[in-house]
């Protein structure tokens, strides 16, 4: 067998990850894709999750940035995690995957984590407001990033490490980039 | 199994038991140096906003925001009165910072309705109606562009309200509701209230990043932005 499950980290965790992950993405994605619809039929239609100058996914949603290949990109999403998702049952059900599928899984999650930080740069620096769907398929396709990759390099070590500093570091973006207005929150 | 085996076996359990172990302490600890230092950036910018908290604002949390900057440097608040004919006539002046300042300049509007216009307060309820619904944009448009088929009539214009409510393709049962809601006017009023403690007198009135501000033109406008833009 080419690819030993001994020698691989987190053989237990990992499956869970990815099919939790997979399907909060793909939840997220579909809320998205359907709030997207309900904008297109009423152009005057406010999303649940327009919750503030801030927190306000309508506002995001009607940018070409939502539609960075021409099509809403939650459509990625809802395929994208379905894909996972079933992955990770499949590793759950005894499955034994082969070299060349941990390869595809990790230019998957790969591109979607190169996809995310253009999004957040967007969304921080350009549109100037968050939408809390987006922010967890960003949470989400990190984590999924993070463990297929240290999967792939048989690593584990301080795993939890990295991830949380990736996190933190975001979260202080945002904080600094709208600190004028959780200021006057507090 | 051997002996040896299972002594290896047990002494590579240990061994990843305590490998999970420092990663949590270090995990953990990162996360507890970022939580401190946020703490302590939070209580000292909170210090100084604390003791203003009391005193009127210019700018409240639930203040409508026409437009939002994002680095929420300049924010320029109007106290205004839809029946009033100077704050129809700052209108278009506002509607043309607003474009030229997008992404620059937060736009806030606050209510200011005065007691002898006639449809002043009913205004303000309706567009506060139409803003429980996420058009407050749209409406306070509305009450400005069409001003002269509704003010100084002096007779109620709920009718010509609810028919705005209609275009704009909001719920107008709920509009209704909201309309006729004394939290509306409460809202309305509290907005009112917050201006006269302010030292607002007439409409519209402006407040620039908190002071009053009383530009005669469109031009000198500009320049007291550009010049609060530079600070």
């Amino acid at each position: 067998m080419p690819h030993s499950s001994a020698e691989a980290p987190f053989p237990r965790l990992l499956p869970w990850l990815l099919l939790s992950g997979g399907a909060i993405g793909l939840l997220a994605s579909f809320v998205l894709s359907v709030e997207k619809i309900a904008l297109l039929k009423n152009p005057g239609y406010v999303p649940s999750c327009s919750l503030n100058p801030v927190l306000s996914c309508g506002s995001i949603m009607r940018t070409w940035q939502a539609e960075l290949f021409g099509f809403p990109n939650p459509l990625l999403g809802v395929a994208a995690f379905a894909v996972v998702t079933t992955v990770g049952a499949a590793l759950l059900a005894g499955a034994s995957l082969p070299r060349w599928f941990w390869y595809g899984l990790q230019t998957g999650v790969s591109l979607g984590f190169v996809l995310v930080h253009w999004l957040i740069y967007q969304s921080l620096y350009e549109i100037g407001a968050l939408c809390p769907y987006c922010m967890v398929v960003w949470a989400v396709t990190a984590v999924l990033f993070w463990y297929v990759t240290l999967h792939n390099l048989r690593r584990s070590g301080y795993h939890t490490v990295p991830i949380v500093l990736w996190f933190l570091a975001v979260v202080t973006l945002i904080l600094v980039r709208f600190w004028s207005y959780w200021s006057t929150l507090l | 199994m051997s002996r040896k085996e299972k002594i290896a076996a047990m002494r590579a359990q240990d061994t990843q038991r305590a490998a999970r172990k420092r990663n949590l302490a270090v995990t953990l600890t990162v996360i507890g140096v970022f939580a401190v230092v946020l703490a302590a950036i939070v209580l000292i910018n909170r210090a100084p906003v604390a003791e203003s908290g009391g005193g009127p604002q210019a700018v409240r949390a639930d203040s409508h925001r026409l437009q939002t900057a994002p680095d929420g440097k300049v924010t320029l608040v109007e106290f205004l009165d839809f029946e009033c004919e100077g704050c129809a006539a700052h209108y278009p002046v506002v509607e043309q910072l607003r474009k030229d300042y997008a992404g620059k300049v937060t736009f806030v509007v606050r209510y200011f309705p005065i007691a002898s216009h006639f449809n002043a307060e009913r205004a303000a309820r309706a567009v506060e109606a139409a803003a429980q619904q996420g058009k407050f944009e749209a409406m306070y448009q509305r009450m400005f562009e069409r001003q002269p088929e509704w003010g100084e009539k002096r007779v109620p214009a709920d009718q010509t309200f609810r028919g705005y409510a209609q275009d704009l393709g909001l719920d107008v049962a709920a509009w209704e509701k909201a309309y006729r809601d004394p939290a509306t006017l409460k809202r309305v009023t509290k907005d009112a209230e917050e201006g006269q403690a302010l030292g607002v007198e007439g409409t519209p009135t402006f407040f620039l990043n908190g002071t009053k501000i009383q530009p005669q033109s469109a031009d000198e406008f500009k320049a007291l932005i550009d010049a609060a833009l530079k600070r």
